[in-house]
């Protein structure tokens, strides 16, 4: 396979005790796009997110970011790789005894050498981007949902990465913050040149500004394409997440026995 | 029978491995070299975990002292010695209830704390993204938290002895009578510095070692959400004030039993 995208995944088997959540997997992420990762609960979505930031390791396979197989780098390489990838992870992950502009600042002062006034700067610009530079002194316990998360998107990029991750970002949102975020997702895309890697289960919001889509489901890549294409797709399993149908390929039943064997059921124990 | 020796085998095991993760949790905290940003964050730790602490010490050393001098005075006047009420309270805090009592309050007060604090940063995420930052959560986070505990715990038991011979006093000199000199001078004569005030000192440190690093793994380790936060942090008040316990038996045979 030509090592083309700026994130590979190859022959990637992961689990979790006994339980296999990926099953030799491979994905290319084209850099400069919007790439949504989608797929129903528990599919090992965020699982996938913390494999290519190098937080977990595989079972098996390899991820390459930026050429570089992540499971053989140094500690030091594998942060400096880091400092080029900006991560919003579900909850924002604010630290919450450092104010709004010190969240943002930190991630500058731990990489960069810069005066008080370019720093100064700088975050101030990454919260105006996300419209609150008016906010840059609360701490976090009194920003609301969305602002947390906006804040935390300015952190993500202060040191201006060339990919960023997100996990989950409209999960929880009302729907101003959503299109807040998606507009914010999208023109940080564009205008930094990033690459950007979702992960989400909101199919309309999503795919509104995804380039590609890979959807997952029990521990396979079901479909990698255009959202316009999964749309339309015939495959039955696709077909049920697109356009959320209760039942389908994927039960809605939790695997059980036949409910009347057990409501008829009288023997002595209950 | 061979499957319960099996179980046997495995269960130690698995305590030998969560043993050995929790060494190698600590050594790589500790492992690291300081800097002026590392000092401030000490300080700020020894404020949180030691300062925050002092209104608990003193209370209950104050009341400790007091009751002790009110049964020590009553079981030696019965002999007649109510003289030696001071020594009495002054060898029983600094050998064992200094360390034992301080070393429990502070595994109550600041050890729980610790754990709380570490389960939540991880439950919220902050200590991945630190990690994401490429800033060791074990240098940021854990090391300034242990250095904070070793070093609050010891200067704590001090205090608690000090209030607490204060205590003793209030109550055996200035309340029931007895001859200030007899208090203080039997106190001088019998307590010695090194036999018995660095003895106390000694178990002090080995509890803010254990204190300290029950509650950072029991945080570091814990199942990130609410019932794991509060199933590790009564591990840490569990398994630390056991640990203080039985370590002080051993301690105390060490020090006090040959002889």
């Amino acid at each position: 396979m030509a090592l083309n995208g700026i994130i590979e995944i190859q022959n990637l088997s992961f689990s979790r005790g006994s339980r296999a959540i990926f099953k030799d997997i491979n994905i290319s992420i084209d850099a400069g796009k919007i790439t949504v990762i989608m797929g129903p609960s528990g599919t090992g979505k965020t699982t996938l997110l913390r494999l290519i930031s190098g937080q977990l390791q595989p079972d098996q396979g390899k991820v390459m970011l930026f050429g570089h197989d992540i499971a053989k780098l140094k500690r030091k390489q594998l942060n400096a790789l880091r400092s080029r990838m900006g991560v919003l992870f579900q909850s924002g992950a604010l630290f919450t005894d450092l104010s709004v502009f010190d969240n943002v600042a930190f991630p500058l002062r731990e990489h960069l050498n810069l005066s008080a006034e370019q720093l100064h700067d700088r975050v101030l610009l990454k919260l105006e981007a996300v419209g609150l530079r008016g906010a840059r002194d609360l701490m976090p316990s009194h920003l609301s949902g969305g602002m947390a998360r906006r804040v935390a998107l300015a952190r993500a990029v202060a040191l201006e990465p060339e990919i960023i991750l997100y996990d989950e970002p409209f999960a929880g949102q009302d729907p101003i913050a959503m299109a807040v975020l998606q507009r914010l997702i999208k023109d940080l895309n564009d205008d930094m040149q990033l690459t950007s890697v979702l992960v989400s289960h909101d199919i309309a919001e999503a795919c509104a500004i995804a380039d590609q889509v890979i959807l997952l489901g029990e521990g396979k890549v079901l479909a990698h394409d255009s959202p316009a294409a999964l749309q339309s797709s015939e495959d039955p399993a696709v077909r049920q997440f697109m356009h959320g149908e209760a039942d389908g390929v994927i039960p809605f039943h939790y695997s059980a026995g036949p409910l009347a064997d057990e409501l008829l059921y009288s023997g002595g124990e209950v | 029978m061979i499957n319960f020796i099996a179980s046997m085998g495995s269960a130690l095991i698995y305590r030998l491995s969560l043993m050995g993760r929790a060494l190698i949790m600590l050594v790589q905290a500790v492992t690291v070299m300081p800097s002026p940003k590392s000092g401030a964050r000490l300080i700020q730790q020894l404020y949180v975990v030691g300062v925050q602490s002092l209104i608990i010490i003193l209370v209950s050393a104050l009341f400790i002292g007091m009751v002790l001098g009110l049964q020590g005075y009553t079981l030696l006047a019965a002999y007649g010695s109510e003289q030696a009420v001071g020594q009495m309270v002054a060898l029983t805090l600094v050998r064992e209830l200094s360390p034992v009592v301080a070393g429990l309050l502070f595994a109550g007060r600041a050890g729980s704390a610790l754990t709380a604090e570490l389960g939540l940063m991880k439950a919220t995420e902050q200590l991945a993204s630190l990690e994401m930052f490429g800033v060791d959560p074990l240098h940021r986070i854990v090391a300034p938290r242990f250095w904070a505990g070793i070093i609050s715990l010891p200067l704590l038991v001090a205090i608690f002895s000090l209030v607490g011979v204060y205590g003793g006093h209030l109550v055996a000199v200035e309340w029931l009578g007895v001859y200030s000199g007899s208090y203080w001078g039997n106190m001088q004569q019998a307590v010695d510095f090194n036999g018995d005030v660095m003895s106390g000192m000694i178990k002090a440190l080995v509890f803010a070692f254990l204190i300290t690093w029950i509650a950072l793994y029991q945080g570091y380790a814990c199942v990130p959400t609410s019932q794991g936060i509060s199933a590790a942090t009564t591990r840490t008040v569990v398994y630390a004030s056991l640990a203080i316990l039985g370590f002080d038996f051993i301690l105390t045979a060490l020090m006090f039993g040959g002889a």
